[in-house]
């Protein structure tokens, strides 16, 4: 009798955790991607348009002379390139579409999208997008940015003619 | 299909299987046969360099996509 008087005690005095329903649930954000993977992949397919940037950038500086600017010095390799067979292609796909690739494969690991609606009882649905902060990714994205955004304007320049 | 032909060792892939040594010993073969190749043909040391470094980065970039299709699952982040 003394044991069941003692156990009620202590379930009466038992401390039940608080619940709040409102509360925004937590939920695992999984990216498509792995981040590490991704980041490995994706120096690989800088790399090679960074050491094709870096030698118009030696291009440039040890033909420098009056009139001539960095585009230049990229369009003289491109032609250059344009001109050797079999390997014609390779200068827009080494300067767009492996940085793109690149773009692609880790945004893919670092974003992370959801819809759903924005209360239990609301009819709107709230579209959310979570990037995660992984720097080797993001760094790669960016220079990826960069080495496309070079070719355009190297593409615009070279197309743009004034009459 | 699960293939387990390479580990990953930070942006290096390093074959783990006999066709991962076979691979990996191919691109060998070809980066050493560029080198023989480009070297007959320039006119001097930084031609060689210039011209072989571009390729051998290819070679690394085909390599690593390779690798990067069938290389041993890790787990997730």
């Amino acid at each position: 009798m003394k044991d069941k008087d003692e156990f009620l005690k202590t379930m009466e005095n038992l401390q039940v955790p608080e619940i709040n329903p409102t509360e925004h649930p937590k939920m695992v954000k999984m990216a498509i991607m792995n981040a590490e993977r991704s980041a490995a992949l994706g120096v690989w397919l800088v790399v090679v348009p960074c050491y094709f940037l870096l030698c118009v950038f030696m291009y440039y500086f040890s033909h420098i002379r009056v009139g001539s600017s960095w585009f230049v010095a990229m369009f003289t390799l491109m032609s250059s390139l344009d001109k050797t067979p079999y390997i014609d292609f390779l200068g827009p796909v080494i300067m767009v579409v492996l940085p793109i690739i690149c773009i692609i494969i880790n945004s893919l690991a670092i974003i992370h999208v959801n819809i759903q609606k924005a209360g239990q009882t609301s009819k709107v649905r709230e579209f959310s997008v979570t990037i995660k902060i992984k720097i080797w990714n993001i760094l790669l994205i960016l220079l990826s940015l960069a080495i496309v955004g070079i070719f355009i304007g190297y593409v615009m320049t070279e197309n743009i003619s004034v009459r | 299909m699960k293939l387990n032909w390479f580990i990953r060792k930070g942006i290096i892939y390093r074959p783990a299987s006999v066709v991962g040594w076979v691979i990996f010993t191919i691109a060998v073969v070809l980066a050493v046969y560029m080198f023989i190749d480009i070297d007959g043909r320039s006119h001097s040391v930084s031609d060689t360099m210039i011209n072989f470094v571009f390729d051998l980065l290819l070679i690394g970039l085909i390599y690593t996509i390779i690798a990067y299709f069938t290389e041993a699952k890790q787990k997730a982040d």
